[in-house]
């Protein structure tokens, strides 16, 4: 830990980071543009200029040096005197913002960024009231440049945030900067687009509304969204998400930095994957079936018609011939409640992981980079929560097994009883499980879309997307994360922790944390993992 | 719905145009490797010997040079275009550059730029219709002490007079330089000290 003097207060930082950092860190608020903590240094907005004592050439004496040095360029050094809150700093910011504005167009009211932008905040913050600019601005052009960006370049400030992503995180070098001067601009080589699988992060890098997301272009006005820390479900990576909704419709999902899981960045498939949770075609009340007619039932009776079919079936063929599937796409707290439910009716119940969902391998970024450089990872493993939902069948005691075993176990007539949980946002159901459902005498199916296993089901319980629930996902390295709810579930509907905690025999609302402190007693993974995943260290 | 956008989807030439560089031109570019310690620092001589051998650097060239130094065509663009020296579609036999900078602005060079205009009937940044001549102005020529002055190709004309011009052009010499040429972006033969072939 490095001791620095910032405005006449010392404080603490780690060492070897850049002074805009450390200051950041202790609340001060610097204005900067180029510089990101997840990219190489530039030191080209020269917004973040600080003064800095050093020991005079002579005498060696400490003095103010009559230049100014770029924070975000200069390591902090144990001992270090450097000040932001002087009158040459505030000019320097203020020259700085005017030269930003030179040739923007203002075009706040139309532009997708406007509330987010860091243009609106250090014009408002550090800038001027007015331009004295009166010739003819420069009007840069406003370009397709792939399948999911427009690049606004008349917004751009040339911080280069893009391009430097594009080489050092993706590595994928779409982007580049062409001419020079006031005519710099960003742009990619004609016929061959920015398209990438991490491609998204280039919007969130930006720190004006330059590079634009078609997905949510002219969607919504950013300050009626609300932002609420969420685990991205796309694979078991995790990574760190916020999910911006209004008026209970998600509008985007945005990265949360989140230091050895996904630093600062998220991956298209997660970012524009969550469509689904808007789908018209979801399941939102509980059935059941009555000879070849299904029937909606009350929620209320769900308790009671799943106890006792459970009990009667038991009693009937046996606590061995009950299997409970656990999907990875639960959260942990929702699959401990299930499995010490079934437990408790069927003691040598059979604890199944559910339907991994895999595809294709693991994809490393920077393309084409060693072992130890790889700076963000999308995993093949298409769910959030294989691991945690593992962990809690094995410590839950009794047989367990994986999903194509419960298949080949559950054709040759092992089970007579299953409680199968899905909640893929994709088709799922593998063509083995017709044969699978004929064996099944009872057959509880809790799933987001209606398919063949809600067909055979003689109850049918809606499941909610992640957004709707709370709890907490493991993942593939086994960090358990928690998420909250975001939004309110469809009209009809319940969120799977509640019913859950209902049929289980609680009273009161289902609480992710609640219940984690429970299975804490059991497993000690569970304890005091926070009640909000980590505060982001860096905005913007 | 946007604004009306430039579609940067568009590929700038057909995906089977035939290549635009020789194997000599790749071979020369490949001799400059030995000099640096990454492939991409020879991209500026790499540039320099495209623009000689071609006249200009297209978008094919381009993604043809990047090929070579096994980089991205996009950071061959990136370089390319910083650089005004390097024309991006085909210019005239011989490059006029007009110095529009002070000192030869005080001392006539303005009248010297109008009477090329005229000569010639192109712009700047236009290319005779015979493709003799392409007329470009510059920012300075560091012949300050000779203004007016212009270059035609690499020879520098000192004190033009806008009456000299018709004469001035119509001499077929009029680029022949005094001194021989840099050899900078030459790739000398013996680069390689260690021993190693320069074209490995």
């Amino acid at each position: 830990m490095a001791k620095i003097t910032i405005d006449e207060k010392v404080i603490e930082c780690r060492d070897g980071v850049p002074v805009l950092q450390a200051a950041i860190e202790a609340g001060w608020d610097i204005p900067h543009y180029c510089y990101h903590p997840g990219l190489s240094v530039t030191a080209s907005c020269r917004l973040c200029l600080m003064e800095m004592q050093l020991p005079h050439p002579k005498t060696g004496e400490m003095g103010w040096v009559p230049k100014l040095f770029p924070s975000c360029q200069t390591p902090v050094r144990d001992g270090m005197i450097v000040r932001f809150d002087s009158e040459v700093v505030r000019d320097n910011q203020k020259s700085c913002m005017e030269y930003f504005l030179i040739d923007h167009p203002l075009d706040c009211p139309v532009c997708d960024q406007a509330g987010e932008c860091y243009l609106q905040d250090y014009s408002q913050k550090f800038g001027n009231s007015k331009s004295r600019m009166v010739e003819q601005k420069l009007v840069g052009p406003k370009k397709d440049i792939g399948p999911k960006t427009y690049l606004y370049s008349d917004r751009c400030v040339m911080c280069t945030r893009c391009v430097r992503f594009t080489e050092e995180i993706s590595g994928t070098h779409e982007l580049c900067s062409v001419n020079r001067g006031a005519r710099r601009e960003i742009d990619v080589f004609p016929g061959m687009p920015l398209d990438n699988p991490i491609q998204g992060n280039v919007v969130d890098v930006c720190p004006v509304g330059s590079l634009l997301d078609k997905d949510f272009f002219f969607k919504q006005r950013v300050w009626f969204l609300s932002g609420t820390p969420s685990v991205c479900p796309g694979c078991s990576t995790g990574c760190a998400i916020r999910v911006d909704q209004n008026e209970n419709t998600v509008f985007r999902l945005k990265p949360r930095s989140n230091p050895g899981v996904n630093d600062w960045w998220m991956c298209d498939e997660g970012r524009f994957g969550f469509k689904y949770i808007h789908d018209e075609k979801r399941l939102t009340a509980p059935t059941v079936r009555r000879g070849a007619d299904t029937e909606e039932v009350r929620w209320d009776d769900v308790p009671e018609i799943v106890s006792f079919r459970f009990e009667q079936h038991v009693a009937k063929h046996g606590d061995d011939s009950v299997a409970v599937v656990l999907s990875p796409m639960m959260s942990c707290e929702e699959a401990w409640l299930l499995v010490k439910f079934i437990r408790g009716i069927a003691p040598a119940a059979t604890a199944v992981t559910g339907f991994v969902p895999t595809v294709g391998e693991a994809q490393h970024f920077p393309v084409g980079c060693d072992a130890e450089n790889v700076k963000f990872t999308i995993l093949p493993e298409k769910c959030p929560n294989r691991r945690g939902v593992e962990l809690i069948a094995e410590r839950a005691g009794g047989e367990t097994c994986g999903f194509d075993e419960f298949v080949k176990r559950a054709t040759s007539g092992a089970f007579s009883a299953a409680w199968i949980v899905g909640g893929y946002p994709e088709a799922w159901v593998p063509k083995e499980m017709t044969k699978v459902v004929k064996q099944l005498e009872t057959l509880v199916v809790q799933d987001i879309f209606a398919n063949t296993l809600t067909a055979a089901a003689s109850l049918v319980l809606p499941a909610c997307a992640w957004v709707e629930r709370d709890g907490s996902f493991m993942n593939h390295a086994g960090k358990v994360q928690p998420f909250e709810r975001a939004i309110r579930v469809r009209d009809g509907a319940k969120r799977d922790g509640q019913y859950l905690f209902e049929i289980s025999g609680h009273v009161g609302l289902y609480s992710g944390d609640h219940v984690r402190e429970m299975m804490a007693d059991e497993m000690k993974e569970f304890a005091n993992i926070g009640d909000a995943p980590p505060k982001p260290v860096h905005q913007h | 719905m946007a604004w009306k956008t430039i579609d940067r989807n568009e590929p700038a030439f057909d995906a089977d145009a035939p290549n635009v560089l020789s194997d000599a031109v790749r071979e020369k570019i490949r001799s400059f490797f030995p000099r640096y310690e990454t492939k991409q620092a020879a991209l500026l001589p790499a540039l320099h010997v495209v623009q000689e051998t071609l006249g200009h650097v297209s978008f094919k060239a381009m993604t043809e040079v990047a090929e070579v130094l096994e980089i991205h065509p996009s950071q061959v663009f990136d370089t390319l275009s910083f650089y005004t020296h390097f024309w991006t579609h085909p210019k005239g036999k011989k490059t006029i550059t007009v110095c529009r900078s002070i000192t030869c602005e005080l001392l006539g060079g303005r009248e010297v730029l109008d009477a090329i205009k005229k000569h010639l009937g192109v712009g700047e940044h236009e290319t005779t219709a015979d493709g003799e001549y392409s007329l470009v102005t510059e920012e300075c020529l560091a012949g300050c002490d000779h203004s007016p002055c212009m270059l035609i190709n690499e020879k520098l004309h000192k004190r033009v007079q806008p009456a000299d011009i018709p004469k001035l052009l119509a001499d077929t010499d009029n680029d022949k330089l005094d001194m021989p040429r840099s050899t900078l972006f030459d790739a000398p033969a013996d680069v390689a000290s260690d021993g190693a072939s320069v074209t490995s």
